[in-house]
């Protein structure tokens, strides 16, 4: 049986990827940071406090233009959500480990550090009732480690990377302005269309890109945020409809 | 009361926090309906979607007309090589030249 180190260094090894993925998103962030006017010890505690890169990139406009906090919650809010489902799905890999740790642990979950967990989990999972082996009380403990072992080395990374990233913008000179400017809607452009997969994402996507200008001009502040709130929910509402009506015969 | 942008944060972490860690605590062994978690992915799409649309497009309330044009070509390039490639970091890089290219030759 693995022990509880050997399993974090496993987590470590699974983590390489996300590694790899997060120097240079980490380091973009910091740059777009430092461009927008943000101090580093705003921008390393961003990273380290509410660690997930969409919603650090998301508030990043609104707050450094001293909009409304509101606005910025709000809007971090919404971006963070998807943690809900993500650290749910995560719980019965968990069983018998003390509520704390738990607690303490969770801080390190973002999209990357939540996917390679779970995919192992669920491979590791089905291997045991493949095997017909009963899974064991420390499962929970070892499943942990793994989970740390991935989560603690990415959140390093991306915290090392952003004040890397901010350390390179003071060096640029003010005429790339306009480029560093393109880092932040074009890295989101980027991770859109990579992760694009059938209509609802690309109506979602489209919609809100093409709302969002009449939406931001009608009201700066929460135009866009509203837009983005309406077209996501009418096109999951269609697709909700869809998906019945299709059920039903 | 001003709420400093140190203090937002701030609250901002503690949110992300419970969003977290909340499930650990109370939602042991359960499952999250697909319905809601299919409608918290569409809405971080749109708002990521809004935010590329606002941040090069919009400034207070004005459309930036005249710089539309050359970042919305390099957003669209930026767009077709991330997607060739499946490096959004790929599609950044490249869109962020053109802008400084086009940029210099004042498109």
């Amino acid at each position: 049986m693995m022990s509880l180190l050997a399993r974090f260094r496993q987590g470590m090894q699974a983590a390489i990827p996300i590694w790899i993925a997060f120097v240079p998103s980490s380091i973009a962030w910091g740059i777009a940071a430092q461009r927008h006017g943000l101090s580093l010890n705003e921008a390393i505690l961003m990273s380290a406090w509410v660690y997930s890169g969409p919603a650090q990139f998301a508030v990043l406009g609104p707050l450094a233009e001293n909009e409304s906090a509101l606005q910025v919650l709000v809007a971090g809010f919404l971006m963070n959500l998807r943690f809900l489902p993500m650290s749910t799905a995560l719980t019965p890999f968990f069983r018998g480990v003390k509520r704390m740790p738990l607690v303490i642990s969770s801080h390190v979950i973002s999209a990357s550090s939540f996917i390679v967990p779970y995919v192992q989990f669920q491979k590791e999972r089905a291997s045991a009732e493949s095997a017909s082996i009963s899974t064991s009380p420390d499962n929970g403990h070892r499943n942990l480690m793994f989970f740390l072992g991935v989560g603690i080395t990415s959140f390093i990374v991306w915290v090392t990377g952003t004040g890397t990233g901010f350390g390179i913008a003071l060096g640029f000179p003010h005429r790339f302005d306009e480029a560093l400017q393109f880092i932040l809607p074009g890295y989101f452009a980027g991770l859109l269309v990579v992760e694009m997969k059938g209509w609802p994402m690309l109506l979602v996507c489209l919609g809100s890109l093409i709302a969002a200008v009449p939406g931001a001009v009608v009201s700066s502040g929460w135009g866009w945020l509203v837009t983005a709130i309406a077209v996501a929910s009418w096109v999951w509402g269609v697709e909700q409809w869809k998906l019945r009506a299709s059920k039903s015969f | 009361m001003e709420i400093t942008r140190f203090q937002i944060i701030l609250i901002m972490g503690f949110m992300a926090l419970a969003l977290r860690a909340l499930p650990q605590l109370f939602f042991a062994g359960q499952q999250f309906p697909e319905a809601w978690d299919r409608w918290l992915r569409y809405v971080s799409y749109g708002l990521i979607a809004s935010i590329i649309s606002v941040t090069l497009f919009v400034s207070g309330s004005q459309v930036e007309i005249s710089a539309a044009p050359r970042r919305g070509l390099a957003l669209l390039m930026a767009v077709i090589i991330a997607r060739v490639t499946g490096s959004a970091v790929t599609g950044m890089l490249v869109g962020a030249l053109l802008t400084l290219v086009f940029g210099w030759f004042s498109l």
